[in-house]
């Protein structure tokens, strides 16, 4: 219903000339569901029809869009410690927000800074990590990253890192090990904790970094229970279901691209990603820069991650999605759109 | 104004201080609820969430098209934002908007290619994420109202009602050979029948009450219609006692009173058949058919019991017959081409309370038939052996 109100309102702001907000509302006309799907075939009848939702999120008012997300790495404030060390400052708000996960669909979320996911926390191996987490929420919070850290810095129950509403924290930890890790809230009940909104990548550079690509993408997979009954109702990856079925992530033909990839996905138990008319090199964890596996297909479990790497030899639009069927139907499925 | 209220009728008659005190306490009333939803009364009754209700009025098929009517019973507007069906979300579109007011119906239409056959689970959301679940247990091509349907629904009521009434009548030249006591027998059997008739026709409607929108009341419907009928037969067979006819005469008429309370639970049979046969939850098979012959055939035998011993003409044979059967083409016609949940509890309730009535009518007639002989164990295998006929019919079908 929001959908068709936002549309009305576009007609009507069009109507009025308010350049301003039309401008931004035409957004969110871009990628009707029935020209993505004629991109992909060109026939028409029953192959035409897929999974899709009808209308579109109103990205302004969520605060976020996930085509921006997708490049969207905070480096944190940096600064040189007396020792030489790099010390890398963040600044994140638990925050109470209704987010519009499907058109017409409100979703009362907790978010880490008014996004959903929260931000890419990126940092190199061997930095001095801060991260003060202020409380402006009306529950108490906090942030459990996965890496090698105190007991004091774990953000667990019985821990000072559980925050108070109206309170605030700094964790502060040396970045290691490197590779691809995640940070949620950890205050019970875990699982509604989680799946209201409350995770985020957390991606720690090797010294001297990854070889060079042309591209980086994170790619945070979760699920919506709207209802509350303890089974996701929608599913996404980077937050909004269908998102990049609507708007394909633009890449080129040989580049090479890295996805990181994270699952949080709370109430099942796996979660997958599957490449289409392509093969990727697959690094689990990034803990390694040798790649296990060379595959088209890879499962996750909640909290489970990995690099993907890849790049297309063909021209095209290219569907990535979980392989979990049900999922891929019920939001979380996209399409690359290779061009020369 | 007051001119008016005191000209009129000399028995009571209202002047203006009567005129006063009469709407005084409506006013007050009416001051009150205003002071209630100004204030709030000192109550805190603004919910969380909207209470949100939608009841599915009906399913329609076609190959590659599912639509779906959708009645909003909740106490305020609500919106349809999106659809999701065997675990797909959907496109879908809904007329005459994605907005449906209070006691509005939306017609929801997915264009999905389903298959004959299999089963579909349908999940309505609202915009404050409440989901409607609508289940089709298999899937089935909705009958259009063509002449080929017409004519199968058509002949589900001929089977299911009209022949078995008067396979029934057929009894009626043997059983006037049956003495005094045996006519009680049939008569208390009657009874029995129409009892047990009455309560499947019950069960059913308070069944069909739970899928009518909460605001129609299903439940208080069934009252109205039952209460309804009963005293509206009641009055209409004193009237006729009143007038002075004949005791023959009158047990013709109840004869006709049997027939319309077997047709109206005939009538409702065939709503729940054609609904049913509509929803393709039936598989109409020949067996379910074998089954209502033989469980309807003693309703043809009910409605002969009283003119048994009277000279009814095949005119009258012929009509009773028509009149106990034939609704039940009329239900089938209803109930496959526009069922409502509403009305099919309504025509329910009606049956029920025409069923009963009958029954009241036959107590009567054998307690003047008992007057001079008393025969209570014949009373009482009569009515027991009705309602174990049915139920043991019932056993094949059920």
């Amino acid at each position: 219903m929001k959908g068709q109100i936002s549309r009305r309102d576009f007609l009507k702001a069009g109507g009025l000339t308010l350049l301003g907000t039309a401008g931004a509302m035409t957004i969110n006309q871009v990628g009707q569901p029935t020209r993505v799907a004629s991109a992909m075939q060109h026939t028409h009848g029953y192959g035409d029809a897929m999974a899709m939702a009808v209308g579109e999120v109103n990205h302004e008012k969520n605060g976020f869009n996930p085509s921006d997300m997708l490049t969207d790495f905070d480096y944190g404030t940096v600064s040189t410690l007396p020792d030489g060390r790099t010390l890398r400052e963040f600044e994140i708000f638990v925050l109470n927000k209704e987010i519009e996960v499907m058109p017409g669909i409100n979703f009362p979320a907790w978010t880490y800074s008014g996004r959903l996911p929260g931000p890419t926390i990126r940092v190199t191996e061997g930095d001095l990590v801060r991260v003060r987490l202020h409380n402006a929420s009306s529950h108490p919070h906090s942030m459990h990253f996965h890496g090698i850290h105190t007991a004091a810095m774990d953000g667990v129950p019985g821990t000072p890192g559980v925050i108070e509403p109206g309170e605030s924290f700094a964790y502060e930890f040396d970045a290691e090990p490197y590779g691809l890790h995640l940070y949620h809230c950890h205050v019970f009940p875990l699982a509604r904790h989680i799946a209201k909104g409350l995770y985020g990548a957390f991606i720690i550079e090797p010294k001297g970094g990854r070889p060079p690509v042309n591209r980086e993408l994170v790619m945070v997979m979760s699920g919506f229970d709207v209802d509350f009954d303890d089974v996701n109702d929608f599913y996404a990856v980077n937050g909004i279901p269908f998102h990049y079925q609507m708007h394909p992530i633009q890449i080129k033909v040989g580049e090479t691209v890295r996805v990181y990839l994270v699952n949080i996905l709370e109430y099942d138990l796996i979660n997958s990603f599957h490449l289409h008319a392509n093969f990727f090199n697959y690094y689990p964890t990034g803990t390694s820069l040798t790649p296990s596996e060379f595959t088209d297909t890879i499962m996750q479990t909640q909290a489970q991650r990995g690099i993907l790497e890849f790049s297309y030899k063909y021209p095209g639009l290219y569907m990535f999605h979980a392989h979990n069927a049900e999922f891929a139907e019920l939001g979380w499925t996209g399409n690359f759109e290779v061009v020369p | 104004m007051t001119e008016n209220t005191v000209s009129h009728s000399r028995g009571g008659r209202i002047n203006l201080t009567k005129a006063v005190l009469l709407i005084l306490p409506l006013i007050i009333l009416g001051g009150v609820i205003w002071l209630f939803l100004t204030t709030g009364g000192g109550l805190k009754l603004t919910a969380p969430v909207p209470v949100e209700a939608l009841t599915i009025e009906r399913t329609f098929m076609r190959p590659g098209q599912i639509e779906l009517t959708v009645r909003n019973a909740s106490p305020e507007a609500l919106s349809i934002s999106q659809v999701i069906i065997n675990d797909a979300v959907w496109l879908f579109t809904i007329s005459p908007g994605p907005s449906i007011p209070r006691l509005g119906t939306g017609v929801v239409r997915l264009d999905y290619a389903w298959s004959q056959g299999e089963a579909y689970a349908i999940r309505l959301f609202t915009s404050n994420a409440i989901p409607f679940d609508i289940a089709i247990p298999v899937a089935f091509e909705t009958p259009a109202p063509d002449q080929q349907s017409f004519l199968a629904f058509t002949l589900i009521g001929l089977y299911v009602g009209v022949i078995p009434v008067y396979l029934g009548l057929f009894w009626f030249p043997v059983l006037r050979q049956l003495g005094r006591r045996a006519m009680v027998f049939l008569l208390a059997a009657t009874a029995g029948l129409l009892v047990f008739l009455g309560l499947d026709t019950l069960a059913e409607a308070i069944e069909q009450a739970s899928s009518v929108a909460g605001s129609f009341q299903g439940i208080g419907l069934i009252g109205i219609g039952a209460v309804g009928t009963f005293l509206l037969l009641d009055a209409i067979t004193k009237r006729q006692v009143a007038i002075g006819r004949n005791e023959a005469s009158q047990r013709l008429n109840l004869a006709y009173m049997i027939a319309v309370g077997i047709g109206l639970h005939n009538l409702g049979e065939g709503l729940a058949i054609g609904a049913a046969f509509n929803a393709g939850e039936i598989a109409l098979g020949s067996f379910l058919v074998v089954g209502f012959i033989i469980q309807n055939i003693t309703e043809g035998l009910g409605i002969i019991a009283p003119v048994l011993r009277d000279r009814p003409g095949i005119k009258n044979l012929a009509l009773l017959g028509f009149v106990g059967g034939a609704p039940a083409i009329l239900g089938a016609w209803i109930g496959g081409f526009s069922p409502s949940p509403t009305l099919t509890v309504l025509f329910l309730a009606i049956g029920t309370g025409a069923v009963y009535e009958v029954v009241y009518e036959i107590v009567k007639l054998i307690q003047k038939d008992t007057a001079r002989q008393a025969m209570p164990m014949t009373v009482f295998s009569g009515i027991l052996t009705g309602m174990l006929v049915l139920w043991v019919t019932g056993l094949m079908i059920k």
